[in-house]
């Protein structure tokens, strides 16, 4: 009982302060940095997402509609789920509190926006009726694509290999404590201290945060979303509350790969039982705060910037696991 | 992508034709935020005319106000005081810093540095301020006249001192900028080789203003304007017609803006600002270019009774925005907002093409 008690407080605190980081990252970092107010600090994360379940709900034209609207539950709860196995009550679940479960349940929260691009067939990248479609035009006809088509091209190329560096970031663990279970890294970190304070930790806590800059899709990683082409990109068309989980989904993908990486570089699962937990909370505000101090600075990267990117951090995330093999 | 999209501050439709997203043709159309202003304007008492003019451009509505004001002053052979004909080029001078600071400002924000486009803006809020002082409002100052400029817009001592510390600040602000917008090796990257136009077919489509110049073509208008006569400045060109060049010629005009305000204020004539004592008379069409923030602008049309007739307004964007056609090709989906933005559009301005149907 005390468990399950443990577990449900802990997520309690974990979705509260999950809802208040997406305002930290735009209040006091991108608006100090780009020196003007920036929104109320409760804004992005509650009262945006709070608005939203009270709108009118629009329903998209989309050849599967059910599932359409569903996955921002889906990619809500695969993130829960993650955020559940990094708890210490869950670490006698024995493979489901495992890396490879955890890569499980990030490879769904990625892949959902290929499905939300495809299943989406906005009226945003329609043009107007202009007398060069019948007269003129050059090409008069190609066939149309959608603005969420292209992300969603644009997110299966990142399962592909953006994800790299975060999940080879996640191994580095693994290979040290020579266990890919959560339970067994925290125990060996117990004993012999944390992760990070290893060459090969440091190594690995770099590339974590490259690859966490990408699964968030953030600037300069903001590809399947960039303003420049497809506007927002897989989630153009969510509205109200679909929209409202969308957004609560990335406050607590913030959370959560924080929490990932607390576990597996500092040793120190979340539990409301001890004050590590307050340690966890810290973590998480630091991610999305060093997230937005380099997001801030960097523009777009186009895929001819972003593969060299990419490539460098994996070949990074390769150096650290040597180095966690020596 | 259009007719609105996000990364467009006018409505427009752009046709990309991509394979695997790189863009193997391109369309641009303009013509949804035609108003035909000068189907207005024609039959109109000349000074409601021209200030009507001024309505065409929420950037560059100052040279088009002067322009259209020159047509008159040309047709009917008015000399203007030379205090007005400096506080005209101070305050087009101005208007260009703005609008080049406009440019860098939404080209960054297209590359999605929202740090540097917020920061520019801040920078162009010193320009905006100073045109308001000067004409009595940010967008429409309306400060030329026929004869010369409006009374309201006289620089007396405590308005020339704000004016030279307000280029000094923008200046050195722009310096920074330039200097961190250039060190920067994830823009430089985003922008060199994007999107370029050679200097042949800038000639070949006719392409103007400060894109033409990104090729290699030395050509600036203000060089043939007498009214510039008085004044050194440099024009700027660079080579390889690019996305870079395009913003490292902005860059580097706001600084030859500032040394052409600097020298109007120093030697700034005594006198007075506006001559009345011309006569209307019947004309007959008269043309008048000058060089706008963007290129080169045309107006021309008649005075009959005092009125406009054969009114013909032809701005920088319309040539710019069709070379953009040819300089996307190649290039990925999201360069390819990059440059059209690149030779600076203005839809509004560009929206004049007025079709003469004979019955």
């Amino acid at each position: 009982m005390e468990h399950i008690l443990g577990a449900i407080g802990t997520i309690i605190i974990g979705f509260i302060v999950s809802l208040w980081l997406p305002g930290l990252e735009r209040k006091l970092i991108h608006a100090r940095i780009q020196q003007r107010i920036g929104p109320p600090i409760s804004s992005p994360g509650i009262m945006a997402p709070l608005k939203f379940f009270f709108k009118q709900t629009i329903k998209p034209y989309s050849p599967l509609p059910r599932l359409y609207n569903s996955l921002p539950l889906i990619g809500l709860l695969s993130v829960f789920f993650i955020l559940l196995f990094t708890l210490p009550e869950a670490y006698h679940l024995g493979a489901l509190a495992s890396i490879v479960a955890i890569v499980g349940f990030l490879k769904i929260e990625e892949v959902i926006y290929v499905f939300m691009g495809s299943l989406s067939k906005s009226v945003m990248s329609l043009r107007m009726p202009f007398p060069d479609l019948a007269k003129g035009a050059k090409h008069p006809n190609v066939q149309r694509s959608f603005l969420e088509d292209i992300s969603a091209m644009r997110a299966f190329r990142l399962i592909a290999f953006g994800s790299f560096p975060l999940y080879i970031a996640l191994f580095i663990p693994a290979v040290i404590s020579r266990s890919i279970f959560l339970g067994d890294i925290v125990a060996y970190q117990q004993i012999n201290g944390p992760i990070l304070f290893s060459v090969a930790g440091v190594i690995g806590a770099i590339v974590f945060f490259i690859g966490y800059i990408i699964l968030l899709n953030e600037y300069p990683f903001v590809i399947i979303k960039a303003k420049a082409d497809v506007i927002e990109g897989p989630y153009m068309e969510y509205a109200a509350k679909w929209r409202a989980l969308i957004y609560i989904m990335r406050g607590f993908l913030m959370f959560t790969l924080a929490i990932l990486f607390s576990v597996l570089f500092l040793g120190m699962p979340p539990t409301i039982f001890t004050w590590g937990i307050l340690v966890n909370i810290l973590v998480a505000v630091l991610f999305p705060m060093l997230m937005a101090s380099f997001s801030a600075f960097a523009p777009i990267f186009t895929f001819k910037q972003f593969y060299p990117v990419t490539f460098g951090a994996t070949i990074l995330g390769v150096v650290a696991l040597l180095a966690a093999f020596i | 992508m259009g007719t609105v999209h996000s990364a467009a501050i006018e409505p427009y439709r752009a046709r990309l034709f991509v394979e695997d997203e790189i863009v193997k043709d391109a369309e641009i159309t303009v013509g949804v935020n035609h108003r035909g202003v000068e189907r207005i304007m024609e039959g109109l008492p000349v000074e409601k005319a021209n200030s009507l003019t001024e309505k065409i451009c929420g950037i560059c509505s100052g040279v088009h106000l002067w322009n259209s004001v020159l047509v008159a002053e040309k047709g009917l052979e008015i000399e203007i005081p030379e205090r007005a004909s400096y506080i005209r080029i101070i305050v087009a001078e101005l208007e260009r810093i703005h609008s080049h600071l406009l440019y860098l400002a939404h080209g960054n924000e297209v590359l999605g540095h929202e740090t540097f486009s917020m920061r520019l803006f801040y920078i162009r809020e010193t320009v905006m301020e100073l045109l308001r002082m000067i004409g009595g409002n940010r967008v429409q100052y309306g400060v030329p006249i026929i004869g010369g400029v409006r009374p309201r817009a006289e620089l007396d001592e405590m308005k020339t001192q704000k004016i030279r510390e307000g280029i000094d600040y923008i200046r050195e602000k722009v310096k920074e900028f330039a200097d961190r917008f250039t060190s920067d090796p994830m823009i430089m990257s985003r922008i060199t080789g994007i999107c370029p136009l050679s200097r042949k077919d800038a000639l070949r489509l006719a392409v103007t203003g400060p894109t033409l110049r990104a090729t290699g073509v030395e050509f600036d208008l203000r060089r043939e304007m007498e009214c510039y006569d008085p004044f050194e400045f440099d024009i700027i060109t660079q080579d390889d017609g690019d996305v870079k060049s395009n913003l490292l010629v902005r860059v580097f005009e706001i600084f030859e803006s500032v040394k052409i305000i600097r020298q109007a204020l120093d030697n700034l004539p005594e006198g007075a600002v506006v001559d009345r004592s011309w006569e209307m008379q019947d004309t007959d069409i008269t043309k008048s270019y000058v060089e706008a923030p963007r290129g080169t602008l045309y107006h021309s049309y008649a005075l009959e009774d005092g009125r406009v007739r054969n009114v013909v307004i032809r701005t920088p964007s319309m040539a710019n925005i069709g070379a953009m056609q040819h300089a996307l090709i190649g290039h990925h989906i999201t360069d390819a907002q990059l440059g059209i933005v690149q030779c600076d559009p203005c839809f509004t301005c560009t929206d004049r093409a007025i079709e003469i149907v004979k019955i």
